[in-house]
C-alpha cells in the first residue's frame, strides 16, 4: 500500500455502503459522471457521422463502436441511478452544460457544418479523437477494474471485454493515414497538433482526483494515467508535437465547456425537451 | 427496402449475343428453380434487369439511411438512441450487401461502386420514392420503421426465392434483420399511440403525410399508369412472384387492421375492403407526382443528394489515402 | 488521383460461430488491404451472432469453380450406397436375434464418455 493511502482498502459492495462516507460518495459520484459524460459525448458525435463515413463498410463498423460506447455510458448512468442521482435518461438528457463533466475535446464538433446540412466533417478529427480517447479509456478502465466500488469494477471489466476492438480499429486508421498521401499526412498532423493543446482534461480526474485515489476508486494516479497515455501514443504518432498536453478550453471536469457542448445538448435533447413528462 | 420501378433509359447496354441454345438451357434452369450465379451465362435483359433492380435497391438503402438518421442524434431516450442507431446502421449494411451483389453483375462492363455513386449523384441512378420525403417529427422516425419498412418487408420477402443466387442470399440476411426493424418501428409507434395528446397528434399527422408515399411505394399497378413498368420481366425470370398491385393489396391487408386498432385514421374516406371483389378499394395517389419524385424532384431530393455528395467528395482524400498499404501493421 | 477501382479489392469473409462449428462463408466486402478488410469484417456481417474466428481472403486468390465446372463436375450418380450405412440396415434385425443392440451413429457418437475406473 502506497504512502498517503488511507487504510481503507475496504470493498464497497452497495450504494448504501457508499453513502456512509460523504467524501467517498462525492468522489464516486464525480468519477461516474466523468466516465458517463465522456462516453456519451463522444458517442453523440459518432452518431452524427452515421451515413457520412468515407466508405460504406467503415460506416457500419464505426457505428458499432459508437453504439458500444453509448452502451457504456448507459451502464455508468445506471450506476448513478442506483445511487439515487436520478433516472439515467434524465442524467443524460437534462443536465445543464456547467453540470457536465466530460472533457472539452470530446464535445468538439465533427468539423464544419451540421449533420443535417452541409456536413463538412473531418475524418482526420474522427480518427485522432477516437484514437486518443480509446487509448486513454483503456488506461482508465484498467485503473478502475479493481476499484473499491464493486459495481463500478464490475462494469469496467465488462467494458474492457469489447474495448480491444475499438482501439485496434482506430490504431489501424492512424497508421494507414499517417503513412499515405501527403495530403493525408498533413491533415492528420493538423488534427494531432490541435488535440495536443486540448486533450489534457480528458486525461484528468478533476478536483476530487486525490479523494478518488485515496479511496481506491481508481488504482493509479492522474499523473500515471498521463504518463501511460503518452507512452502509448508515442508508439503510434509519427511526429510527436512539442510541449506538454494542454487544456486550451479549461477543464470539463470542473464544468468548464465550449459552445459546442451546448450545440450538442440542444440536438441530443430536442425531442426529450419537447415533452419531458411523456413516455417515449 | 425496395420495389422495382422503371424510369428512363438504362445507361448500361449489355452486349451478349443472343444464343437460342444457351437461352433455352438458362430458361430450363430458371423453370427448375435453380439459382443463377454471377459468372453463369445469362441473357442480356436478365443481367440488365438485375443490375437496375439491385443497384437501385442498394442505393435506396444508402439514401434511405438519411431520413431516419436525422433522428438518430435526437432520439428521446438512451434506449431509443441505441435502437435507432442500430437500425440505421443495418440499412447501411443492407446497402453494402446489395451494392456488392450489383458490383459483381456490372463487372463485365468494368463498372464499380465508384460508378454507382457517380450515377446517383448525376441523376442516372434513382432511389426509392419514400426516401425523397421529409421526416419532420419523431413520429416520422417511427412511421419509417413501421409502415415504410413494413412495405419494404412485403416487397423483399416476395423475392426471397429469387432466381439470382447472390441476390437471394443477400435478401435472406436482410429479411432476418427486418424482423428487428419491424418491431423497432412498432415500439416507437406504440409509445406514441398510447402516449399523451401531443404524441398522438404527431403520430396521426405523420401518417396523414406519409399515406400517399406508402401507396406509391409498390409502384403503379400497370404500365399505363406511368408509361413504363418492368414488372413482367421480373416475374418471367422468377426474380419476384407478385405484381405491384398484389403486393400493395397484401400490405393493406396486413397493416390496415393494425393501423385502425391503434385508433388511427387513413386520410382517404373512400378506403374500404370490398368483400365481393376481395380487395381494398382506395383513392389512387397522384402518379404524376410519383414520376416527379423519382426523377429527383421530390420535396427532399436535392437536400439528400447534396448530403451524399458532400460525404462522398469531402472524404475523397481518405479513400485516396487507402491506396497505399499501411506500414508496420 | 488514383482510381478507386484500382486499389479497392473484394475480400471474402468467413467466420466460425463456435469452436465446434466449421468455417462458414458470410459475404464479401470492399477494402483497400487485408488489415482494413479484417477490421471491417466482423461488424459488417456478424453484428448479431457469436464469432470465435474470422478469416478474410482476397477474392482473386480463390480458385473457384467456373460456371461450366459447377454444372459438370458436381454431379454424381445416386448409386453410392456402399459408402453409407444405408445397405446395412438388415443388421439391426440380425443383432436383435442375437440379443445385441445395433452400433448405429447415435450409439457410437455416445462413446466419447467411457466409464472412469
Amino acid at each position: 500500500m502506497e504512502r498517503g493511502e488511507e487504510k481503507m482498502s475496504n470493498i464497497i459492495e452497495t450504494p448504501e455502503q457508499a453513502k456512509q462516507d460523504a467524501t467517498y460518495y462525492q468522489a464516486l459520484r464525480e468519477l461516474l459522471l466523468q466516465l458517463a459524460d465522456d462516453d456519451l459525448l463522444i458517442s453523440f458525435r459518432g452518431s452524427e457521422w452515421l451515413g457520412l463515413a468515407p466508405h460504406i463498410e467503415e460506416d457500419v463498423a464505426y457505428s458499432s463502436i459508437t453504439q458500444n460506447t453509448m452502451g457504456h455510458a448507459v451502464m455508468y448512468y445506471n450506476l448513478l441511478e442506483e445511487l439515487g442521482e436520478g433516472r439515467a435518461d434524465i442524467l443524460a438528457h437534462d443536465r445543464q452544460p456547467d453540470e457536465r463533466r466530460n472533457g472539452c475535446y470530446l464535445e468538439k464538433r465533427n468539423g464544419e457544418g451540421m449533420y443535417l446540412e452541409e456536413p463538412y466533417y473531418d475524418w482526420a478529427l474522427a480518427v485522432v479523437r477516437n484514437y486518443f480517447y480509446e487509448t486513454c479509456k483503456k488506461i482508465k478502465l484498467e485503473a478502475i477494474a479493481n476499484s473499491s466500488y464493486q459495481p463500478l469494477a464490475h462494469v469496467a471489466r465488462k467494458v474492457l471485454m469489447e474495448h480491444p476492438y475499438h482501439l485496434a480499429h482506430w490504431k489501424l486508421w492512424m497508421k494507414q493515414l499517417q503513412s499515405s498521401t501527403d495530403e493525408a499526412k498533413k491533415r492528420m498532423q493538423t488534427r494531432i497538433d490541435e488535440a495536443w493543446v486540448e486533450f489534457a482534461d480528458v486525461l484528468e480526474l478533476g478536483n476530487l482526483a486525490t479523494d478518488m485515489r485515496k479511496h481506491r476508486l481508481v488504482t493509479i494516479s492522474e499523473e500515471e494515467i498521463k504518463d501511460k497515455w503518452l507512452d502509448e501514443v508515442k508508439t503510434i504518432l509519427v511526429d510527436l508535437p512539442e510541449g506538454p498536453v494542454g487544456k486550451k478550453y479549461g477543464s470539463g471536469r470542473n464544468g468548464e465547456h465550449t459552445d459546442d457542448l451546448k450545440q450538442a445538448l440542444d440536438i441530443l435533447a430536442e425531442v426529450y425537451n419537447s415533452d419531458k413528462a411523456a413516455a417515449w | 427496402m425496395y420495389n422495382y420501378v422503371e424510369d428512363g433509359d438504362s445507361k448500361t447496354t449489355a452486349y451478349v449475343e443472343h444464343d437460342q441454345e444457351k437461352y433455352d438451357a438458362f430458361m430450363a434452369r430458371i423453370e427448375a428453380g435453380e439459382k443463377i450465379e454471377a459468372d453463369d451465362w445469362m441473357p442480356a435483359d436478365y443481367r440488365q434487369a438485375l443490375i437496375k433492380l439491385i443497384s437501385m435497391h442498394g442505393i435506396s438503402e444508402i439514401m434511405g439511411a438519411l431520413p431516419e438518421k436525422e433522428w438518430v442524434p435526437k432520439a428521446p431516450t438512451l434506449r431509443r438512441k441505441l435502437g435507432i442507431m442500430a437500425k440505421v446502421q443495418d440499412e447501411m449494411g443492407h446497402g453494402q450487401l446489395l451494392l456488392r451483389v450489383a458490383e459483381d453483375l456490372m463487372k463485365p462492363f468494368g463498372k464499380t461502386r465508384e460508378n454507382l455513386m457517380e450515377d446517383l449523384l448525376n441523376g442516372d441512378l434513382k432511389f426509392h420514392n419514400v426516401f425523397h420525403m421529409p421526416t419532420k417529427t419523431w413520429a416520422d422516425a417511427g412511421m419509417v420503421g413501421w409502415l415504410v419498412d413494413g412495405a419494404a418487408i412485403m416487397s423483399q420477402t416476395n423475392m426471397l426465392d429469387a432466381s439470382y443466387g447472390p441476390y437471394q442470399r443477400a435478401l435472406q440476411r436482410i429479411c432476418q434483420e427486418e424482423v428487428f426493424h419491424a418491431q423497432h418501428g412498432e415500439s416507437i409507434i406504440m409509445a406514441l399511440a398510447e402516449g399523451n395528446e401531443y404524441q398522438r397528434s404527431i403520430l396521426q399527422e405523420s401518417l396523414n403525410r406519409w399515406w400517399p408515399a406508402l401507396l406509391m411505394f409498390f409502384g403503379p399497378a400497370s404500365a399505363e399508369t406511368t408509361g413504363s413498368s418492368k414488372q413482367d420481366i421480373m416475374i418471367k425470370y422468377k426474380i419476384r412472384k407478385s405484381t405491384n398491385e398484389e403486393l400493395r393489396q397484401a400490405f393493406l391487408s396486413k397493416y390496415l387492421p393494425r393501423v385502425f386498432s391503434l385508433g388511427l385514421t387513413i386520410p382517404d374516406e373512400t378506403i374500404h375492403y370490398d368483400e365481393k371483389e376481395e380487395k381494398w378499394i382506395y383513392k389512387q395517389p397522384d402518379w404524376a407526382e410519383f414520376k416527379q419524385i423519382i426523377r429527383n424532384k421530390g420535396p427532399k431530393s436535392k437536400e439528400r443528394l447534396r448530403l451524399r455528395e458532400i460525404a462522398y467528395e469531402n472524404n475523397r482524400w481518405v479513400r485516396q489515402a487507402l491506396a497505399q498499404e499501411p506500414v508496420n501493421v | 488521383m488514383v482510381k478507386e477501382s484500382d486499389f479497392y479489392q473484394v475480400y471474402e469473409v468467413f467466420s466460425r460461430r463456435g469452436n465446434k462449428a466449421p468455417m462458414q462463408h458470410q459475404f464479401s466486402l470492399l477494402a483497400p488491404n487485408k488489415e482494413m478488410a479484417m477490421v471491417m469484417a466482423q461488424e459488417n456481417f456478424m453484428r448479431r451472432e457469436d464469432v470465435v474466428d474470422v478469416w478474410v481472403v482476397k477474392q482473386s486468390d480463390i480458385r473457384k469453380m467456373n460456371s461450366e465446372e459447377r454444372q459438370s463436375l458436381t454431379n454424381r450418380l445416386d448409386n453410392k450406397q456402399y459408402r453409407t450405412t444405408k445397405g446395412y440396415g438388415y443388421l439391426r434385425q440380425k443383432w436383435k436375434e442375437k440379443e445385441q443392440g445395433m452400433l448405429d451413429e447415435k450409439e457410437i457418437m455416445s462413446w466419447k464418455e467411457v466409464k472412469k475406473k
